[in-house]
């Protein structure tokens, strides 16, 4: 049953992504990528990775299309085709012999959803017999991202940051860049319906965005998609009443200390360890038992996923609607 | 058993609107196909819960519920600023996009 649905979303998918490459039409290819964003979820879902799928519907459903129209807004929504032919047939061979080498690939894989596999046998046992004894919570996801894999999720969200600043450092300044407008044009505030029903929502998504973070390690979710679907709510608000009142609400400076205090406390929570007797990330040690210091550092590094990750998000859509206008 | 249709029937509704999506052919039937395909999804991910009997996906479905139409209205403020440049790029007229409203387009 889920391997037929699986088969019809996956047909979806590069029916989507051929017509993502073909449209010239800029537009439509932002319009496409929002049908991608929303098939390669439930995809995820069907493969029971609720927490990637999370991640997509809170990044994908509510901020890429945002920021690829603010990115559009900049440009011109035709693509150029100059230059294209004359490549064209270099590509297409090299592609044509990377495809014959990965269709090649697959025939060695075990087949989907061999137990056999070593995707299965690797580390996975272990995580699944260790989490409960060393962290004592259910979402097994979120205890190897958070604690045994706690470096690649330090440097992931190192990464976000750097990606915060370097959109920065290209787009200049947003409160430099702003351009002023009359009031009475700003945001969709004269539009009577979609402003009611966007600011009767806009509450529930910051709770539904705490208890993602909060409950992270009972249920889906975590700093990541916590931190994405706070930024929607703050993104909707600028769409619904004009950037300007958004920035009243959350002032760049803040939004700047709150990119880097997120990092901060999650190379705190690392340096905290360390000098508590235990290695760089090692929770272990924070409490009075093993498994309360997990907790708590896990707990501690999402908060500071998910401050990252909203401030990095707001940022960058400012950045963005400051050029533009959005 | 109804469950497992209902998911069925979802797959061929999103089938039609890709279908919509891909065609086109003006600006508004693609933001309709999406904002659809985003409807779909959610009660694809909650048909889902019930498939699987995994209540904890039910949270999928409501994140996509919440946040799913905040694409839409950034389309409806992209619209707003570019009107002009976009009934250009409709009519498969290329370049020529100078004659855009004043102050209303500020970055390009």
């Amino acid at each position: 049953m889920v391997e037929i649905l699986n088969i019809f979303i996956m047909l979806m998918l590069v029916i989507t992504a051929l017509a993502m490459v073909s449209s010239r039409h800029l537009f439509v290819t932002v319009m496409l990528s929002g049908i991608f964003s929303l098939l390669i979820a439930a995809s995820f879902l069907l493969l029971d990775a609720a927490d990637v799928a999370l991640t997509e519907a809170a990044v994908g459903a509510g901020i890429s299309t945002v920021l690829f129209l603010g990115a559009l807004a900049l440009m011109d929504v035709e693509e150029t085709t100059r230059g294209v032919r004359r490549i064209r047939m270099v590509s297409l061979i090299v592609v044509a012999v990377t495809t014959i080498f990965i269709v090649h690939a697959t025939f060695y894989m075990p087949a989907f959803g061999d137990i056999n596999a070593p995707i299965h046998q690797h580390v996975a046992p272990w995580y699944i017999q260790h989490v409960p004894i060393h962290m004592d919570i259910p979402n097994i996801v979120t205890g190897i991202l958070g604690s045994y894999r706690g470096y690649d999720t330090l440097g992931e969200v190192f990464v976000v940051f750097t990606a915060g600043i370097g959109v920065l450092s290209i787009l200049g300044d947003p409160i430099k860049n702003r351009q002023h407008r009359p009031a009475h044009n700003r945001g969709l505030r004269h539009y009577l319906i979609p402003r009611l029903v966007g600011r009767m929502l806009i509450p529930f998504i910051i709770l539904f965005g705490l208890y993602v973070q909060f409950h992270g390690e009972y249920s889906p979710g975590g700093g990541f998609q916590a931190g994405a679907l706070v930024a929607a709510a703050i993104i909707l608000y600028a769409l619904l009443e004009g950037e300007d009142k958004a920035l009243q609400v959350i002032p760049m400076r803040v939004l700047y200390i709150m990119m880097a205090s997120g990092a901060l406390l999650y190379g705190g929570v690392g340096v905290a360890a360390l000098l508590m007797g235990g290695n760089f990330l090692d929770y272990s040690v924070l409490a009075s038992t093993p498994v309360a210091g997990q907790q708590w550092g896990i707990l501690l590094i999402e908060m500071g996923v998910g401050l990252t990750v909203t401030g990095v998000l707001i940022t960058i859509f400012h950045a963005f609607a400051a050029r533009s206008n959005l | 058993m109804i469950i497992q249709v209902v998911a069925f029937a979802l797959i061929v509704t999103m089938m039609l609107g890709l279908v919509r999506a891909i065609k086109g052919p003006k600006v508004y039937d693609r933001v309709l196909a999406v904002n659809m395909m985003g409807t779909k999804t959610v009660l694809l991910l909650a048909v889902l819960a019930f498939i699987d009997d995994r209540p904890d996906y039910l949270d999928l479905a409501l994140a996509y519920a919440l946040i799913n139409f905040i694409g839409v209205f950034a389309v409806l403020e992209f619209f707003r600023t570019r009107e002009s440049q976009l009934v250009i790029a409709e009519t498969d007229d290329t370049g020529e996009a100078s004659d855009e409203a004043p102050g209303n387009e500020g970055g390009k």
